[in-house]
Order: structure tokens, then C-alpha cells, then sequence
């Protein structure tokens, strides 16, 4: 993690892959993820239908169809909890996310996994658990599953 | 007890009965008491009911100056505050909107609340809203579409929620409320309260509340410096008192001590100061007195008029005083000044007895007040000022050699030239820019007009109709109301999709009655029916059936439901449908009871909105029973118009009887002339000066020229007597310019102040006895000879 911590910006290509019990296929997107420390996350998805998602500091900003919402993270504790397990992984701040979920590290520096479980009911109610997979200071694939089951797989590859 | 002490003592006497009365008295301060009752029994219900409602404890609230984060982090945190302050019923900013838990019930109730079409819920239907559903999920709002997307494929949930959020032409950003179409770069947030009280003193807790908590929100901020503004009625209430007391406080000082260094300069002696107290406090007590017992109370309003018109009554001891010869016994000073002094008091007695016979029960008051007060004052002069000034000895500074006296007597040679800028006056006042009468009731509100202004931008930002026009509908209950505004609502609907009016806010937009939710319960489909026409919609989409599962059970959940009724609403949803209901009568505990009524308000844009709307739907001033049209604004001007042209034709009787008295009591036709000339001919110029600035004249011009004429009056009976010798004439003359510098220091000062009612007093009654001191000086007296240093003597003042 603490290599994880040492890197300062990151820029990469995802692609997203969700299962959900109400459709019979698969949807997949992709676009692209960008992280400056401490606190900005960007998702610019570029398919199937674009849209962008900027998290700086407590505001979440998301801009699709010509529409633009702002969300203050701190009145919304659940959503702020999500937003944490990515920013917070990218950031390696376990302490931070130790706050929302308890934390389990495994494997090693060559490829090592990280699974959060949801600490409150609140949060449960929305998510059963994310498990980030890396190596080195690069995570590779983030997973998550809902408390109802549906799943949603990225994959992560660092752009230049 | 030596003589030098006796003013003082009578003072004290004076100034006790003051105080006793003043403790006894019933001082109001409710603006509707000083109203005329005017309008209908359910128009006044009305009225009284919404000025004790919604619209009169909203503060509107705005907060610029920053970056917008910055303005929204702090109207989020100043929500947060003032709704934890308890001193507010509802705060209302972008955030609250967005409370899941507030809005659960209308989610529940969806599909009762608005109106579906029949095919959404067939196959075709269903089907097309598919494609939207998809790319919802693949969205990074695909938790917010499973959960209430697939529940709701026609979308019925976001018709309610934009009913029920009636935002208006308000942006949301960074989860707070900005106004629209601001200049870039200059963002404004904006906030919504009402006050938890009615009346003055809790609505200036609840802005107290509102600037500590913001003070010490932006406290410290770097980003920028942001400021607060606030309007509404509790902030133009707490507003006006606070400029009217700080103005009381501060003009009265001022004034009062150039009042005391023009006396203590003339006469020399503070016992004079007692002296000219004494009248007055015992007019003030009197007056006081007099309204209690004839209207049961004192508005704070008289009394504040009141006291300014009473204080030229200090006049009046300063004429007995400057006239005096130094040891003169009291029946030489009275035989001088005697005649002329009470015809003097007659005519103001007479003139503003006139304003006892108005309809509008502030005039008849303040009447009632200055006339006791008036003739109390000439009474404790004449009577018990007479002795008292003999015997503490006060007399003028005997003036020097009449010379200076007769050049300036000389003037009046040449006074026919003074009849030029008179004729100017006329001809000024008959042109285009001659006198309008104020119609507009609002400019007689004393909330500074920058404070309106700000009110009516503000208003405009956050789409908050300001109740100038209402159209009401009226029912025996809640749900009858709800009804009769469906009945309306085709036609309203039509005005607005014609682009004719407004969006306008309706309570049964909101909350249909209980027939129509029962109604579209009936059109739901059935399981079986649903079940088919969702495997129909999603053949041939990636869609499995199980995923409209929740759809189909709220379906038939919604089909059992109980009606949502009014009761039910919680709190948050409760306060939204507050302003477009209105219950008078009956408890206040809910339930229905004996003499209950309700009603729909419905308030447009504006007048002219207001207008079409009337017309379209037939609703009248009057009926009781059907619509009823509430024009406000335009009710309470009428009603001024009226009583301003009411007051005018009382004004007039008045000069006529104050003309039949001079007739009656100075006989001589030329001094009548000379007399009422010089009065005329002052208010001339004074109306003209006030057209040639723009000025509308309103009630309270009205009062300060009955009052300017009242000074002038004085000054010309004094100068009419007929002429005297030399020493008497220049006692007149300097008297007089003491009494005119006295009233033009407490005007002037007056005219400074920031309330607009009593700066257009001051300024009126200013530049009017000004002018009354000149034309009073120029036509009143005689003019001199043109070869004249003998000076007749005559000891009777009137010719027989």
C-alpha cells in the first residue's frame, strides 16, 4: 500500500464490465480513469454513452446528457463510501478506508488483493464487497458486488 | 416658593400628568388597526389570514460575493443551522429537495398523485421507455435507475417530484439554489425561511439568528467576501422600526438642542426652556387622552405624527414670551398679542378638525390628537403661562434701534415683484409637470425603497409570487377545494402551454382529490394484465421479466392504497402544500369543524398573469361562493385613491371655515387678502417645489401642508395686526424669525431622515414655512410709506 501511496498522479484506460440480474447480457464501457493526490478522481466514460464523473475533495460532479448534478459527499455518507473504496485504494490510505469497511490484504507486492466489507448496515444495504487486484503499485482489476448480486468488473490498464 | 422656581415646578406638574396618561394608554402597533374596513367579511378574513401566514413570515434569503462552492458550502450550512435554531417552521434550500426519506411517501403514492396515459402501461408503452432504462444501467447512475427506474418504466415518479419541487426557474449547483440569469461571474445562492411566530418581535429574533449564524459561517473564509441579503416581511418590519427608532433617537437630538440654543440665545434664561416645555407636555398628555378615550386606543403611529405636529405648538409660548416688554404686567402683553393669537389657534382648530371627519381611522385619529393637543397647548399658554412668565420675570433681549427694522420693512416696497416666482408656481403646477397624487400604496410603506427592490429581485430569483393578486377557490373543506381547482385546471393549463401566463403553483398539482386519486387507482391494470403487456414490452430486449418485478408489485400495491390525504403529509411535504391552502375559521387544531372554510390560492406571476387568469376563468371581486379574484394591491390603492381625494375635499371644507373666520374676525378685506395671500401663495410654491422634484403627493404631504399652512398662518396673523410702533414691530419680526428658525431645525433635520414618510414631511413643511416667513412678512404686514420715520402708536391692535 505504501507503494500504492508514493505515486503522485495517474492517468489509464478502463473498461467495465456489469452483470445485472435484470438484463440477460452483459453491458460494457470503457473510458478513462484519472487520480492526482490527494483527492481528485476523474471517469470520463466514453461508451456506450458518454458521460464524466469528477470527485474533488467532498463534491461529486457528474455530467451526462447535456445535464450536470452536484453532490456534497458529506450529506451523503453512503455514496461518499463508494467513492472511497476507489479514491481510497488509489491513494493508499487504509487508515482512511478502514473508517467504511474492514480491510483484508493479501498475497504479495507481485500480485496482491485487497477486499473492503462493508462496515454499517447502511453501507450493506448497497454492497456486499470491493476487491481490488495489482501488482506493485499498479492496481489492475477493481470488483465490485452489490447486495443484490449484480457485479460490476474494471479492468485497468496505466496510459503514458 | 421663589419666583425663578415656579416654571420649574409647573414643568414637573406637566411632565407627571404625561406620564400618567402615558402608563394608562393603550398603544397599538398592528398597521391593520390604522386600516379602513373597507373590503367584504371573506376579503378581510382573507387578508388577515395571509398576514398572519406564510407569505408574512417567509425571509427570502440571498448570499453573494464568493465563488459558487463557496456560496453553496455556506447556504447548505446556514440551512443546517437556522433549522436547528427551532426560531424557524421550514427552511427550504437546495439540498432539502433531495431528501430521499422526505420524498419516500410521494414515490409510494406515485402512480395516484399524477397522470398516467393508459398506454404507458401497455406494451407498447412499456417498450419504448426500454432504451432510456438501458443506458440508464449502464451509467454511473445505474443504482439510482435500479431502484427507481425499473419500479417506475413511464417515468411518473419525476412528474411528481417536479410538481412537488416547484423550483421554479431556480439553477441547483453544488446542492444549492443559485438564481438564474446572473451576471457572469457574480453567483448568487439563495434560501428560503419562514419565521416559527407571527409578529414583530419573533421575526427580528429570527434575523438576528439568521445574521449571527451566517457571520460566523463566513467568518474567516478566504474565498472571496461573501455577503448576506435578506427580504420578506419580517426583515422590512424589523427593518422599518429599527431606521424609524434609530432615526427618532438620533433627530430628535440634534434638533431639540438647536431648538434649546435658538431659545437660550434669545432669551438668555433656561428657565425659559420650562416654559416652553410646560405647553407642550400638557398637549401631548391631553392629545394622548383624548384618542384613548374616543378609539379605545393609540396607535404608535399617531402618536410618532402626532408629537410632530404638536411640537410647532412650542410656538406659542415663544410668541407670549417675545412679545413681552421687560416687567410688563400680563394684560399688556395679552392686549397686543391677545386677538391675534386666538384667531390664530381658531383657524388650526378649525382646519384640523377637518381630518376628524375621515374614513381612514389614522387621519381621524391624528386629527383627533392634534386637535386636542393644539387647543390644549394655546389654553396652558393664555392661562397658565400668562402669570407664570411674569412671575420668573422672562422677557426678550431688548433689541437695539429700530433702524435695522425699518430697512428691512422696506422690503416690502417691492413685494409685488415676490408675485413672480408665485406665478411661476402656478404655472408650473397647471403644466405636465404639475401635481400627481400618489396611488400606489406601497410608496407609503416606510421599508426604504432599495429594501423593495431588493425584495421584488429576490422574489423574481426564486419564482415566489408576491401576493399583489390572487385568485381564490373556495370550498367547505380540504378536498372539496382540491376538487374545484381540477375543474379549473384544463383551462389553467391551456393559458400556460399558450405561453398567455406563468407556470402557476396549485394545490391540486400536488395533491389531487381523493375522487381523482380513486380514479386512477380504477385505471391501473391488473396483475395479469401488467404481466402480459411487460413480456410483451421486453421480447427481443436484453430484459428478463424478473427485473419489472417491483414495477408490477407497486402496481398492485397502488391499486389497494388508501387516497394520500392532506393529514397524512409529512412534515416536509406538509409545509410545501402550506401556501397554496388557506383555512379560515374553524380550530386551529385540524379536523372539520362549525364555520370552517377553506381555500385554494393560487398566485400568478404578476398582475397582468393575474388578470388573464381572472378573466379566463370568470372569477369576480366579490361571491362568496365562487371563485373569488383578490386583487391585494390594487384593492388597497383604490381604497388610498379614495381616501387621499377624501381627505383633499376635507381639507378644503377646512380652508373654507378657516376663510369664513378670518372674514368674521378681521373684517378689514385687506388684511383677509394680505392673510390668506401670503398662506396661498406659500403653499403654491411649496406644491410646485415638490412637483418640480418628481414628488407624489400621499396622505402624509397632506398632513405636512395642513400643518406648513397652520405655521403660516400664525406668522401672518402676527404681522396683519395692525401696525404698532416700531419697538412691538421689531418684537414681531424677530419673534417670529425665532419661531420659523425652531421649525425649520426640527423639519430640516426631519428631512434628513431615511425614512421616506417623515423625509417628505420634513421636506414639506420645510420649504413651506420658509416660504410662509417670507410671504407672511411681505403681504401680511403693512408697507410702509414712502416717506415715513413718525411712527404711529396705537394700542389697538384691530381697526374698528
Amino acid at each position: 500500500m505504501a507503494r500504492l501511496a508514493a505515486v503522485p498522479a495517474r492517468h489509464a484506460r478502463f473498461v467495465e464490465e456489469k452483470h445485472l440480474a435484470a438484463l440477460a447480457t452483459p453491458i460494457e464501457a470503457h473510458g478513462e480513469l484519472v487520480y492526482r493526490r490527494p483527492a481528485y478522481l476523474e471517469k470520463i466514460t466514453t461508451a456506450p454513452a458518454p458521460e464524466r464523473l469528477v470527485v474533488d475533495g467532498a463534491t461529486l460532479r457528474f455530467e451526462h446528457d447535456g445535464r450536470v448534478e452536484t453532490f456534497d459527499l458529506t450529506a451523503r455518507p453512503e455514496l461518499a463510501a463508494l467513492v472511497e473504496a476507489v479514491r481510497g485504494t488509489l491513494a493508499g490510505d487504509l487508515a482512511g478506508l478502514g473508517a467504511s469497511y474492514a480491510v483484508a490484504l493479501a498475497g504479495d507486492e507481485g500480485a496482491w488483493r485487497l477486499s473492503l466489507t462493508p462496515r454499517t448496515v447502511a453501507l450493506a444495504r448497497l454492497l456486499r464487497l470491493v476487491a481490488v487486484e495489482g501488482h506493485g503499485a499498479e492496481p489492475e482489476r477493481i470488483d465490485i458486488i452489490e447486495a443484490d448480486g449484480d457485479t460490476a468488473r474494471m479492468r485497468i490498464t496505466p496510459l503514458p | 416658593m421663589s419666583r425663578p422656581l415656579r416654571p420649574l415646578v409647573a414643568l414637573l406638574v406637566a411632565a407627571a400628568l404625561l406620564g400618567g396618561v402615558f402608563a394608562r394608554v393603550d398603544l397599538r402597533a398592528d398597521m391593520a388597526d390604522l386600516l379602513p374596513q373597507g373590503v367584504s367579511l371573506s376579503q378581510r378574513l382573507v387578508l388577515d389570514t395571509l398576514r398572519e401566514g406564510a407569505a408574512a413570515t417567509l425571509v427570502l434569503i440571498g448570499i453573494e460575493g464568493a465563488p459558487e462552492p463557496e456560496l453553496a458550502r455556506l447556504a447548505r450550512d446556514l440551512a443546517a443551522r437556522l433549522a436547528a435554531s427551532g426560531a424557524f417552521r421550514l427552511v427550504a434550500d437546495g439540498s432539502a429537495g433531495a431528501d430521499p426519506a422526505a420524498l419516500e411517501p410521494l414515490f409510494r403514492y406515485r402512480y395516484l398523485l399524477a397522470p398516467v396515459p393508459p398506454e404507458a402501461f401497455a406494451a407498447p408503452g412499456l417498450h419504448a421507455a426500454l432504451p432510456g432504462l438501458l443506458a440508464g444501467l449502464g451509467s454511473s447512475a445505474a443504482p439510482l435507475v435500479k431502484r427507481y427506474g425499473l419500479a417506475d418504466p413511464p417515468g411518473v415518479f419525476r412528474t411528481v417530484l417536479a410538481a412537488w419541487a416547484g423550483e421554479g426557474r431556480l439553477r441547483r449547483s453544488h446542492g444549492a439554489w443559485f438564481a438564474p440569469d446572473r451576471p457572469a461571474g457574480q453567483p448568487r445562492a439563495l434560501l428560503l425561511a419562514q419565521t416559527a411566530g407571527g409578529g414583530l418581535d419573533s421575526g427580528g429574533a429570527a434575523l438576528a439568528t439568521i445574521r449571527t449564524a451566517f457571520a460566523a459561517l463566513s467568518h474567516g473564509t478566504a474565498l472571496g467576501t461573501p455577503r448576506l441579503l435578506l427580504a420578506g416581511p419580517p426583515v422590512f418590519a424589523a427593518e422599518a422600526a429599527a431606521a424609524m427608532r434609530a432615526d427618532a433617537h438620533r433627530l430628535t437630538l440634534i434638533s431639540a438642542l438647536s431648538v434649546l440654543a435658538l431659545l437660550l440665545w434669545r432669551f438668555r434664561s433656561p428657565a425659559v426652556l420650562a416654559v416652553v416645555l410646560i405647553p407642550l407636555l400638557a398637549s401631548l398628555a391631553a392629545a394622548a387622552l383624548a384618542v384613548q378615550l374616543a378609539f379605545g386606543f393609540v396607535h404608535v403611529v399617531t402618536l410618532g405624527f402626532g408629537m410632530t405636529m404638536l411640537g410647532v405648538t412650542v410656538d406659542y409660548p415663544v410668541l407670549l414670551i417675545g412679545h413681552r416688554k421687560q416687567g410688563e404686567a400680563q394684560a399688556g402683553t395679552l392686549r397686543r398679542i391677545g386677538p391675534a393669537f386666538a384667531l390664530a389657534v381658531l383657524c388650526a382648530a378649525l382646519g384640523l378638525t377637518s381630518m376628524l371627519g375621515s374614513a381612514f381611522p389614522g387621519l381621524a385619529q391624528l386629527g383627533l390628537f392634534a386637535l386636542t393637543g393644539v387647543v390644549t397647548a394655546a389654553a396652558v399658554t393664555r392661562f397658565a403661562l400668562a402669570p407664570l412668565i411674569v412671575a420668573a420675570g422672562l422677557a426678550p433681549v431688548p433689541l437695539r434701534a429700530p433702524e435695522r427694522l425699518l430697512r428691512i420693512e422696506r422690503l416690502r416696497r417691492g413685494r409685488l415683484w415676490a408675485l413672480v416666482p408665485v406665478g411661476a408656481a402656478l404655472g408650473l403646477l397647471a403644466g405636465p409637470h404639475g401635481l400627481k397624487l400618489e396611488t400606489d400604496l406601497a410608496r407609503l410603506s416606510p421599508v426604504p425603497p432599495a429594501a423593495l427592490a431588493l425584495d421584488a429581485e429576490l422574489r423574481a430569483e426564486l419564482g415566489a409570487p408576491d401576493m399583489g393578486e390572487i385568485l381564490l377557490v373556495p370550498g367547505p373543506d380540504l378536498d372539496s377545494v382540491l376538487a374545484a381547482e381540477e375543474a379549473l385546471m384544463p383551462r389553467i393549463a391551456g393559458l400556460e402551454a399558450a405561453g398567455r401566463i406563468a407556470p402557476v403553483a396549485l394545490a391540486a398539482r400536488l395533491l389531487p382529490s381523493q375522487a381523482t386519486q380513486r380514479a386512477r387507482q380504477a385505471a391501473l391494470p391488473d396483475a395479469a394484465t401488467l404481466a402480459a403487456a411487460v413480456s410483451g414490452a421486453i421480447a427481443g430486449t436484453p430484459f428478463r421479466a424478473a427485473a419489472f418485478a417491483p414495477f408490477e408489485a407497486d402496481v398492485a400495491a397502488s391499486r389497494a392504497l388508501v387516497p394520500l390525504q392532506p393529514q397524512d403529509l409529512n412534515p416536509f411535504l406538509a409545509a410545501r402544500l402550506a401556501p397554496l391552502v388557506l383555512k379560515v375559521g374553524g380550530s386551529r387544531a385540524g379536523g372539520s369543524s362549525e364555520g370552517e372554510r377553506w381555500f385554494g390560492v393560487i398566485a400568478p406571476a404578476s398582475a397582468a398573469d393575474g388578470a388573464v387568469l381572472a378573466d379566463a376563468l370568470g372569477a369576480t371581486p366579490g361571491g362568496p361562493s365562487g371563485l373569488m379574484r383578490l386583487a391585494v394591491k390594487a384593492t388597497a390603492d383604490a381604497l388610498l385613491a379614495a381616501y387621499t381625494a377624501q381627505a383633499w375635499r376635507w381639507l378644503a371644507g377646512g380652508g373654507l371655515a378657516v376663510l369664513a373666520a378670518l372674514a368674521l374676525f378681521l373684517r378689514d378685506p385687506a388684511r383677509v387678502a394680505g392673510v390668506l395671500g401670503a398662506i396661498a401663495a406659500a403653499i403654491l410654491l411649496t406644491l410646485a417645489v415638490l412637483a418640480a422634484a418628481g414628488v407624489r403627493l400621499t396622505l402624509f404631504h397632506l398632513v405636512a401642508l395642513q400643518l406648513m399652512a397652520g405655521v403660516g398662518l400664525d406668522y401672518a396673523l402676527f404681522f396683519a395686526r395692525r401696525q404698532l410702533d416700531a419697538e412691538e414691530r421689531a418684537r414681531t419680526l424677530s419673534t417670529l424669525a425665532l419661531c420659523n428658525a425652531m421649525t425649520l431645525a426640527t423639519f430640516g433635520v426631519l428631512a434628513l431622515s431615511r425614512t421616506p414618510v417623515l423625509r417628505g414631511i420634513g421636506a414639506t413643511v420645510t420649504v413651506g414655512a420658509l416660504a410662509a416667513m417670507v410671504f407672511a412678512f411681505l403681504f401680511a404686514g403693512e408697507r410702509p410709506a414712502t416717506i415715513s420715520l413718525s411712527e404711529r402708536t396705537q394700542d389697538d391692535p384691530w381697526p374698528r
